[in-house]
């Protein structure tokens, strides 16, 4: 591979420290997650290959992900990366509308695209034998889609109907919504990648081509293949296929708006279709891969993952207040929040709620973590960390992100250590840092009152 | 109809390229059609009680997954009781004899494991997983919450009020409405055709002694079976087994109830349940199918592959690719031990609901009367082939296809042959079994929408029930609440 000269290879020999820790230095568990070997490839028009040999099933996974999503989208445009999400199905010079997904169909693959905040992502998992169809297939998309008024309209129909099925009838579909739209002000994380059917609706073909050419480049991807192949003949067919793409010479945009400080609650009351009330609070977070993500991402296994984590335990299981109770953080590029949401029981408020999520959270603060409780905040997350390395699927999504959102793909492996560092002393100073009430959006939904009484469905913003 | 479709596709192709002047068409290279993957087959063992022990070691992960299936699921609810197994199997964890309910999900969550449990339609299941170094404490654990379940009054209240809450969630959902309704139609007169997680009235009745009696009845060791999948060895994993299930007391040999045939529908019927808020519709249309040991399971697998499967499929192309209509169309087979339904579903704007449906069944009529082609049975057995690889990527894939065997008395090598069997059946073959099942007159059609938006255009398609949201009730025998809603004298609906 080293003997073609655009075909630069990087190949880093992983260094001992950065293999295999497993939390055995930590004397806690003593299963190691084996490392994966990484290698990766620029090619000289900027398109960036991650490949990982990974099981044993005759079956590779392959995506491409464009480091555009729905935070590249200026105002006015939002739906625009999700909208090409589903363009880049509808054919090329070479292919018709949808052939694409039945090239990798037919023999039995399966292909699929989402959307993010970050990034857009092509994947196909197939076997192995359909891997040089489906790098052709991707490279025949990013060379040259065919994107025209009639296709343009077509898929803003399906994208519209896409946006009712998910948000149109389902209960509580609007609430995470209505916290991002109001938790931030400038930052383009207050839009969801789904798109705003106003936007859709006055976007012309030319702004479309435009956002397209910006991002749709090889310079803009990253090629992710991983599972059972041979990475010399990969690298030759990537080569064959991906290497005449032009890149493009204009710089990528990547000036956010900052958000920011928030320095006092926000409160806002929904009236729905819902049985039950139900409330979700977001707190404003660091990027991902900072220092902070960590004990954060520990804290939310500790707050919300399995039934002894302490909200399940105090909400659900003790106090009998509420049918469901959830805290994540959304880590992303850029700042983001963590949140923590409860559906109530019939005959409990949202206000009872809170108050007890608000004492939960206070131990954290006090620091109040018994050395168990960290220790299976860590196992859940090994756990996390051997599931990523069961299929291929799961480890090309887990290299993709970390090549692409976090820039380095080496991190797969990296992080298990990051996590085995992680103290009690770290939670508590994350958790006292952004779980304070004037960083906190609050939505609270409410059934809508009685038939035929109208009421505004938002009925309070306080900033 | 669909060769000449695909003639003018072709030529409208050419003709743009021609336009454009652009080099000729280029095309991926070729691969080969796929070959079966090699499975692996499980190594399986009988307890001196009964129980079934079945192992597919996999060292490469750090990982132990062990579950219990007890071959008894929603399907032996009582009557009077739906949602028994599901209630029970929740209850699975929540407590045991020697273990209160936390100290239960400490051990799991401090083992970086989860413990999922619940009831299918003919199983009753509790898998737990771990890190490998917690092996030990997985069997133990699992046995205890499968063999000595407490039902305490607390946790019985606990999960009840949270089925409740659930239910109450559901009731609100159009997709779940539509499902449930849909699967009464075709199932009635089968043990599949109440709701699988119950019903409010249901829930609410549900004793400690009811779930007490279905765990005697039901969870033995001669109805049971344990799959054991993952970084453990064949020798200490049947060592496990012995040591913590060998004592699992049952009463003998257990025999399944007598499969009864599946009651064929008489006509079209038609059932609107009416949301005038809704912007979309639920649309479900179905008949009755085989059972999962049918001789015609493989080849309705490939009908159903055309009609609606994840590859190029008839349903997807009339109403997604070519219309833009919705979002997603397809269709499901559902297999159970004694029945089947075969499913096509969509969610279409209030709007287009007729449009929909028409397609629908245009489609089932094509697929029926004669659009199979070799092409498209090619392709179908392609799909069908080449995707077993991609069912056996990752180990919570392997342990569920294993599970398949042992729920339904599969010969432990049948995901070898699979693919032989679907590679060897005939056009006619699969004609035959879609002929015998597919049949639009005979259809069940539920809808769950704005029924004032559509309800005319719907007379075409034969009569039609309208019953409001307001008015759904999934316990009744009509699925409606008693037209007067007077006090008890008259609530003995039927």
């Amino acid at each position: 591979m080293t003997e073609r000269s655009f075909l630069r290879l990087r190949r880093i020999a992983l260094s001992a420290c950065l293999c295999a820790f497993g939390l055995a230095q930590n004397g806690t568990a003593s299963v190691k997650v084996p490392d994966v070997p990484i290698h990766t490839l620029l090619l000289a028009n900027g398109l960036e290959v991650v490949m990982a040999r990974e099981g044993r099933a005759p079956v590779v996974a392959v995506e491409v992900w464009y480091h555009v999503g729905s935070k590249d989208e200026r105002p006015g445009m939002n739906g625009f990366a999700h909208l090409f999400e589903h363009l880049m199905f509808d054919g090329t010079r070479n292919l018709a509308p949808d052939e694409f997904s039945n090239y990798i169909v037919r023999d039995g693959g399966e292909d699929n695209a989402y959307t993010t905040v970050d990034a857009t992502v092509f994947w196909e998992t197939i076997p192995t034998a359909d891997l040089p169809v489906a790098l052709w297939l991707e490279a025949d998309r990013m060379r040259d889609l065919r994107i025209n008024q009639s296709i343009f309209d077509k898929e803003r129909s399906v994208v519209e109907a896409e946006r009712q099925q998910h948000f149109g009838n389902e209960p509580y579909g609007d609430v995470m919504q209505t916290l991002y739209a109001h938790a931030f002000t400038v930052s383009p994380y207050r839009h969801m990648p789904i798109g705003s059917v106003q936007d859709l609706d006055r976007a012309t073909l030319s702004e479309v081509q435009a956002f397209h050419d910006t991002y749709y480049v090889p310079n803009n991807a990253t090629l992710v293949l991983a599972g059972n192949f041979g990475e010399k003949q990969a690298a030759g067919w990537i080569e064959r296929d991906f290497g005449s793409i032009k890149g493009s010479s204009r710089a990528i945009p990547r000036n956010y708006p900052k958000e920011p400080p928030q320095t006092s609650e926000r409160l806002v009351r929904l009236y729905n279709d819902v049985a039950l009330p139900a409330f979700v609070e977001g707190y404003h977070i660091p990027a991902d891969g900072t220092r902070d993500s960590y004990p954060l991402r520990l804290a939310a296994k500790i707050l919300g993952e399995g039934e002894s984590a302490w909200l399940f335990r105090t909400l659900v299981y003790k106090r009998q207040m509420a049918m469901e109770v959830d805290s994540e953080g959304d880590f992303t590029e850029e700042p983001n929040l963590f949140f923590v949401m409860a559906v109530m029981n019939p005959g409990f408020t949202p206000e009872q709620g809170e108050a007890e999520v608000s004492r939960v959270l206070n131990r954290l603060k006090r620091g109040d973590i018994p050395a168990r409780v960290l220790e299976r905040a860590k196992n859940e997350t090994l756990r996390d960390l051997i599931l990523q390395r069961d299929s291929p699927h799961r480890c090309a999504e887990a290299l993709g992100y970390d090549a692409v959102v976090l820039q380095d793909p080496y991190l797969y492996n990296a992080v298990v250590s990051r996590f085995a560092q992680v103290t009690v002393g770290d939670i508590q100073r994350v958790a006292r840092r952004y779980f304070v009430r004037r960083n906190m959006t609050l939505v609270e939904v409410y059934p809508k009152v009685a038939a035929g009484q109208t009421m505004r469905k938002i009925s309070v913003v306080v900033h | 109809m669909r060769r000449s479709r695909l003639v003018i596709i072709l030529a409208l192709m050419w003709c743009s390229l021609a336009v454009a002047r652009l080099p000729a068409r280029e095309f991926p290279p070729f691969a080969p059609s796929p070959q079966p993957p090699t499975v692996p087959i499980p190594v399986v063992r009988t307890l001196a009680n009964g129980l079934q022990v079945a192992i597919l070691a996999r060292h490469a992960l750090p990982l132990v997954t062990l579950t219990v299936a007890i071959r008894t699921g929603a399907e032996a609810d009582p009557p009077d009781l739906p949602g028994t197994a599901q209630f029970l199997a929740s209850l699975l964890g929540e407590g045991t004899t020697h273990r209160s309910a936390q100290r239960v999900a400490e051990l799991v969550d401090g083992a970086g494991g989860t413990l999922d449990t619940g009831a299918e339609w003919d199983d009753s299941y509790a898998t737990l997983s771990v890190l490998s170094d917690h092996t030990k404490l997985a069997f133990d654990l699992l046995s205890d919450v499968v063999l000595h379940p407490k039902f305490s009054a607390q946790q019985v209240e606990r999960v009840r009020r949270q089925t409740l809450s659930a239910l109450d969630v559901l009731r609100h959902d159009p997709g779940y409405l539509a499902d449930t309704v849909v699967e009464r139609m075709v199932f009635e007169g089968t043990p599949y055709a109440h709701p699988e997680d119950g019903v409010e009235q249901s829930v609410r009745l549900i004793t400690p002694a009811d779930l007490a009696a279905f765990h005697a009845r039901f969870y033995q060791p001669a109805n049971a079976v344990l799959v054991v999948t993952g970084d453990v060895t064949t020798n200490q994993a049947m060592e496990f087994a012995r040591r913590y299930f060998g004592g699992w007391k049952g009463k003998g040999k257990f025999s399944q109830p007598p499969v009864r045939p599946q009651p064929a529908p008489g006509g079209r019927k038609i059932v609107v349940i009416d949301d005038p808020g809704a912007v979309q519709t639920e649309i479900r249309i179905a008949n009755p199918a085989a059972g999962r040991r049918s001789k015609e399971y493989a080849a309705l697998s490939v009908a159903n592959q055309i009609l609606g499967g994840p590859a190029e499929n008839l349903l997807f192309g009339a109403l997604r690719r070519r219309r833009g209509l919705v979002y997603g169309a397809s269709s499901d087979l559902v297999c159970y031990r004694s029945a089947g339904a075969w499913e096509a579903k969509t969610s279409a704007p209030t709007s287009d609901t007729i449009e929909a449906i028409r397609l629908i069944l245009k489609e089932m009529w094509e697929l029926r009367r004669h659009a199979l082609g070799e092409s498209d049975l090619g392709m179908a057995q392609n799909y069908l082939i080449g995707h077993m690889a991609l069912e056996f990527d990752a180990s919570d894939k392997i342990a569920d296809r294993v599970l398949d065997l042992m729920i339904y008395n599969l010969p432990f090598d049948y995901w070898s042959h699979f693919p032989a069997e679907i590679r060897g059946l005939t056009r006619q073959e699969v004609l035959a079994a879609t002929r015998r099942y597919l049949d639009p007159r005979r259809a069940a059609i539920v809808l769950v929408g704005n029924a004032a938006d559509f309800q005319q255009g719907l007379s075409s398609f034969g009569s039609v029930r309208v019953i409001p949201l307001s008015r759904i009730d999934l316990a009744a025998a009509n699925l409606e609440v008693p037209a007067t809603p007077e006090p008890a004298q008259t609530a003995g609906q039927n």
